[in-house]
Protein backbone atom coordinates (compact mmCIF):
# COMPACT_ATOMS: atom_id res chain seq x y z
CA UNK A 1 0.00 0.00 0.00
CA UNK A 2 1.34 3.09 -1.07
CA UNK A 3 2.03 6.27 -0.08
CA UNK A 4 -0.20 5.63 3.79
CA UNK A 5 2.62 7.92 5.47
CA UNK A 6 3.15 10.43 2.65
CA UNK A 7 1.52 13.75 1.74
CA UNK A 8 -2.01 12.78 -0.71
CA UNK A 9 -0.12 14.87 -2.94
CA UNK A 10 2.61 12.79 -3.74
CA UNK A 11 1.16 9.78 -4.17
CA UNK A 12 0.46 8.52 -7.20
CA UNK A 13 -3.35 9.19 -7.69
CA UNK A 14 -2.87 12.62 -6.17
CA UNK A 15 0.32 13.69 -8.48
CA UNK A 16 -2.12 12.88 -11.16
CA UNK A 17 -5.18 15.29 -9.77
CA UNK A 18 -2.28 17.77 -9.21
CA UNK A 19 -0.57 17.69 -12.68
CA UNK A 20 -4.39 18.04 -13.94
CA UNK A 21 -4.93 21.05 -12.14
CA UNK A 22 -1.51 22.41 -13.62
CA UNK A 23 -2.37 21.55 -17.17
CA UNK A 24 -6.15 23.08 -17.26
CA UNK A 25 -4.48 26.32 -15.34
CA UNK A 26 -2.32 26.51 -18.23
CA UNK A 27 -4.68 26.01 -21.08
CA UNK A 28 -6.71 28.78 -19.59
CA UNK A 29 -3.83 31.01 -19.30
CA UNK A 30 -3.25 29.93 -22.96
CA UNK A 31 -6.57 30.78 -24.57
CA UNK A 32 -6.92 33.68 -22.52
CA UNK A 33 -4.16 35.43 -23.84
CA UNK A 34 -5.03 34.16 -27.35
CA UNK A 35 -2.24 32.02 -27.77
CA UNK A 36 -4.51 28.71 -28.50
CA UNK A 37 -8.39 29.25 -30.31
CA UNK A 38 -11.00 27.46 -29.46
CA UNK A 39 -10.81 23.87 -30.79
CA UNK A 40 -7.50 23.45 -29.68
CA UNK A 41 -8.19 24.60 -25.92
CA UNK A 42 -10.95 21.84 -26.18
CA UNK A 43 -8.71 19.52 -27.40
CA UNK A 44 -5.82 20.59 -24.81
CA UNK A 45 -8.13 19.81 -22.50
CA UNK A 46 -9.60 16.59 -23.47
CA UNK A 47 -6.25 15.10 -23.57
CA UNK A 48 -5.45 16.90 -19.90
CA UNK A 49 -8.82 15.24 -18.36
CA UNK A 50 -6.87 11.67 -19.63
CA UNK A 51 -4.43 12.67 -16.99
CA UNK A 52 -7.41 11.61 -14.28
CA UNK A 53 -7.63 7.87 -16.14
CA UNK A 54 -5.18 6.89 -13.34
CA UNK A 55 -7.97 7.84 -10.62
CA UNK A 56 -10.67 6.03 -12.51
CA UNK A 57 -8.48 2.91 -12.84
CA UNK A 58 -7.88 2.85 -9.00
CA UNK A 59 -9.29 0.00 -6.94
CA UNK A 60 -10.85 0.17 -3.75
CA UNK A 61 -8.12 -0.86 -1.24
CA UNK A 62 -7.65 0.20 2.25
CA UNK A 63 -7.27 3.87 1.72
CA UNK A 64 -10.49 4.42 -0.10
CA UNK A 65 -13.39 2.47 0.09
CA UNK A 66 -15.38 0.75 -3.16
CA UNK A 67 -17.85 3.23 -3.31
CA UNK A 68 -15.10 6.13 -3.41
CA UNK A 69 -13.42 4.15 -6.74
CA UNK A 70 -16.90 3.93 -8.18
CA UNK A 71 -17.19 7.21 -7.72
CA UNK A 72 -14.10 8.25 -8.49
CA UNK A 73 -14.83 6.74 -12.12
CA UNK A 74 -17.99 7.56 -12.64
CA UNK A 75 -16.91 11.57 -12.38
CA UNK A 76 -13.97 11.12 -14.63
CA UNK A 77 -16.12 9.35 -17.38
CA UNK A 78 -18.24 12.09 -16.85
CA UNK A 79 -16.01 14.96 -16.46
CA UNK A 80 -14.19 13.25 -20.11
CA UNK A 81 -17.73 13.53 -21.29
CA UNK A 82 -18.22 17.15 -20.27
CA UNK A 83 -15.06 18.20 -21.98
CA UNK A 84 -15.54 16.32 -24.96
CA UNK A 85 -19.72 17.55 -25.68
CA UNK A 86 -18.86 20.75 -24.61
CA UNK A 87 -16.15 21.18 -27.42
CA UNK A 88 -18.14 19.94 -30.27
CA UNK A 89 -21.04 21.63 -29.34
CA UNK A 90 -18.78 25.21 -29.22
CA UNK A 91 -17.28 23.96 -32.45
CA UNK A 92 -20.61 23.33 -34.29
CA UNK A 93 -22.06 26.06 -32.89
CA UNK A 94 -19.14 28.36 -34.14
CA UNK A 95 -18.70 26.93 -37.69
CA UNK A 96 -22.78 26.76 -38.60
CA UNK A 97 -25.88 28.22 -38.60
CA UNK A 98 -27.59 25.57 -36.98
CA UNK A 99 -31.36 25.43 -36.29
CA UNK A 100 -33.22 25.85 -33.18
CA UNK A 101 -33.98 21.89 -33.29
CA UNK A 102 -29.78 21.60 -33.57
CA UNK A 103 -29.01 24.23 -31.00
CA UNK A 104 -31.05 22.61 -28.14
CA UNK A 105 -29.46 18.96 -29.37
CA UNK A 106 -26.01 20.62 -29.11
CA UNK A 107 -26.98 22.13 -25.90
CA UNK A 108 -27.83 18.40 -24.42
CA UNK A 109 -23.68 17.44 -25.52
CA UNK A 110 -22.41 19.02 -22.07
CA UNK A 111 -25.35 19.19 -19.91
CA UNK A 112 -25.60 15.27 -19.97
CA UNK A 113 -21.95 14.40 -18.90
CA UNK A 114 -22.53 17.25 -16.05
CA UNK A 115 -26.10 14.98 -14.97
CA UNK A 116 -23.62 11.94 -14.45
CA UNK A 117 -21.62 14.15 -12.41
CA UNK A 118 -24.60 14.99 -10.10
CA UNK A 119 -25.90 11.36 -10.44
CA UNK A 120 -22.14 9.56 -9.51
CA UNK A 121 -22.35 11.99 -6.77
CA UNK A 122 -26.14 10.61 -5.34
CA UNK A 123 -24.74 7.04 -5.94
CA UNK A 124 -21.73 7.89 -3.91
CA UNK A 125 -23.96 8.68 -1.07
CA UNK A 126 -26.33 6.04 -1.55
CA UNK A 127 -23.63 3.79 -1.82
CA UNK A 128 -20.76 4.61 0.56
CA UNK A 129 -20.82 2.17 3.81
CA UNK A 130 -18.49 4.14 5.88
CA UNK A 131 -20.55 6.55 7.66
CA UNK A 132 -17.76 8.87 8.36
CA UNK A 133 -16.67 9.20 4.81
CA UNK A 134 -20.10 9.84 3.73
CA UNK A 135 -20.48 12.23 6.46
CA UNK A 136 -17.22 13.78 5.17
CA UNK A 137 -18.55 14.11 1.73
CA UNK A 138 -21.76 15.47 2.69
CA UNK A 139 -19.88 18.31 4.89
CA UNK A 140 -17.64 18.65 1.80
CA UNK A 141 -20.77 19.22 -0.77
CA UNK A 142 -22.63 21.89 1.47
CA UNK A 143 -19.81 24.00 1.72
CA UNK A 144 -19.53 23.84 -2.16
CA UNK A 145 -23.14 24.75 -2.22
CA UNK A 146 -22.85 27.60 0.08
CA UNK A 147 -19.79 28.76 -2.25
CA UNK A 148 -22.30 28.56 -4.93
CA UNK A 149 -25.00 30.58 -3.44
CA UNK A 150 -22.29 33.21 -1.90
CA UNK A 151 -20.57 33.69 -4.88
CA UNK A 152 -23.99 33.50 -7.62
CA UNK A 153 -26.09 35.79 -5.30
CA UNK A 154 -22.63 38.08 -4.47
CA UNK A 155 -21.83 38.43 -8.74
CA UNK A 156 -25.84 38.51 -9.34
CA UNK A 157 -26.29 41.97 -7.56
CA UNK A 158 -23.00 43.37 -9.12
CA UNK A 159 -24.19 42.02 -12.91
CA UNK A 160 -27.94 43.89 -12.03
CA UNK A 161 -26.06 47.24 -10.69
CA UNK A 162 -23.64 46.44 -14.54
CA UNK A 163 -20.28 46.54 -12.24
CA UNK A 164 -19.74 42.96 -14.09
CA UNK A 165 -20.05 41.65 -17.15
CA UNK A 166 -22.74 38.78 -17.78
CA UNK A 167 -22.06 35.42 -17.26
CA UNK A 168 -23.70 32.57 -18.24
CA UNK A 169 -25.78 30.38 -15.91
CA UNK A 170 -23.63 26.79 -16.16
CA UNK A 171 -20.71 28.18 -14.26
CA UNK A 172 -21.96 26.67 -11.59
CA UNK A 173 -21.10 23.51 -11.82
CA UNK A 174 -17.18 24.58 -12.33
CA UNK A 175 -17.82 27.09 -9.05
CA UNK A 176 -19.35 24.10 -6.96
CA UNK A 177 -16.61 21.31 -7.88
CA UNK A 178 -13.61 23.63 -7.16
CA UNK A 179 -15.86 24.38 -3.66
CA UNK A 180 -16.24 20.70 -3.41
CA UNK A 181 -12.12 20.63 -4.04
CA UNK A 182 -11.36 23.31 -1.49
CA UNK A 183 -13.59 21.61 1.21
CA UNK A 184 -11.66 17.81 0.86
CA UNK A 185 -8.24 19.95 0.35
CA UNK A 186 -9.32 21.49 3.77
CA UNK A 187 -10.62 18.55 5.21
CA UNK A 188 -7.42 16.42 4.66
CA UNK A 189 -5.29 19.32 5.75
CA UNK A 190 -7.37 19.55 9.22
CA UNK A 191 -7.30 15.84 9.37
CA UNK A 192 -10.86 15.72 9.68
CA UNK B 1 -18.15 12.96 23.59
CA UNK B 2 -15.12 11.36 25.43
CA UNK B 3 -14.32 7.86 24.83
CA UNK B 4 -12.14 4.77 25.34
CA UNK B 5 -11.26 3.81 21.99
CA UNK B 6 -7.43 4.29 22.41
CA UNK B 7 -7.19 2.45 25.82
CA UNK B 8 -8.97 -0.84 24.92
CA UNK B 9 -7.50 -1.07 21.86
CA UNK B 10 -3.68 -0.28 23.66
CA UNK B 11 -4.92 -3.55 25.92
CA UNK B 12 -5.77 -5.73 23.07
CA UNK B 13 -2.43 -4.38 21.41
CA UNK B 14 -4.59 -3.48 18.51
CA UNK B 15 -3.81 -0.77 15.91
CA UNK B 16 -6.10 1.59 14.33
CA UNK B 17 -6.26 -0.68 11.16
CA UNK B 18 -6.96 -3.93 13.08
CA UNK B 19 -9.61 -2.30 14.49
CA UNK B 20 -10.83 -0.65 11.73
CA UNK B 21 -11.34 -3.80 9.96
CA UNK B 22 -13.27 -5.88 12.52
CA UNK B 23 -15.33 -3.03 12.69
CA UNK B 24 -15.62 -3.02 8.55
CA UNK B 25 -15.28 0.72 8.41
CA UNK B 26 -12.24 2.83 7.34
CA UNK B 27 -8.87 3.41 9.23
CA UNK B 28 -10.02 7.46 8.65
CA UNK B 29 -13.15 6.28 10.50
CA UNK B 30 -11.04 4.73 13.33
CA UNK B 31 -9.04 7.89 13.80
CA UNK B 32 -11.69 10.09 13.69
CA UNK B 33 -14.24 8.42 16.37
CA UNK B 34 -11.13 7.98 18.71
CA UNK B 35 -9.62 11.88 18.82
CA UNK B 36 -13.20 12.68 19.03
CA UNK B 37 -13.93 14.52 16.21
CA UNK B 38 -16.47 12.52 15.07
CA UNK B 39 -19.50 10.89 17.10
CA UNK B 40 -20.53 7.44 15.43
CA UNK B 41 -24.13 6.61 15.27
CA UNK B 42 -26.16 4.20 17.66
CA UNK B 43 -25.27 1.58 15.23
CA UNK B 44 -21.92 2.16 14.82
CA UNK B 45 -21.60 2.16 18.80
CA UNK B 46 -23.66 -1.05 19.12
CA UNK B 47 -21.25 -2.65 16.61
CA UNK B 48 -18.09 -0.89 18.42
CA UNK B 49 -19.56 -2.39 21.95
CA UNK B 50 -19.63 -6.30 20.66
CA UNK B 51 -16.12 -5.75 18.79
CA UNK B 52 -14.92 -4.89 22.50
CA UNK B 53 -17.56 -7.15 24.49
CA UNK B 54 -18.66 -4.36 26.47
CA UNK B 55 -21.59 -1.96 27.25
CA UNK B 56 -21.34 1.22 25.21
CA UNK B 57 -21.49 3.14 28.22
CA UNK B 58 -18.71 1.47 29.30
CA UNK B 59 -16.52 2.95 26.01
CA UNK B 60 -18.17 6.08 25.57
CA UNK B 61 -18.54 8.62 28.30
CA UNK B 62 -20.97 11.47 29.24
CA UNK B 63 -20.29 14.81 28.69
CA UNK B 64 -17.61 16.62 25.79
Amino acid sequence: MSGTSRPWLLTSPGRWVALYFFSVVIIAALKLTGAIESPVGFILLAAATCLLLPLARRRSDGCISRAMADYNRRIVFSSLGYVLGLGIAVTLWNSYQLSDALVFAISLLPTLPTFGIIWAMARYLAEEQDEYLRHRMIMAALVALGVVLAIGIFYGFLEMFELVPHIWAWWVLPVWAIGLGLAQLWQKVRGS
Amino acid sequence: MKNRLKVLRAERDWSQQDLATRLEVSRQSVNAIETGRYDPSLPLAFRIADVFGLAIEDIFLRGE
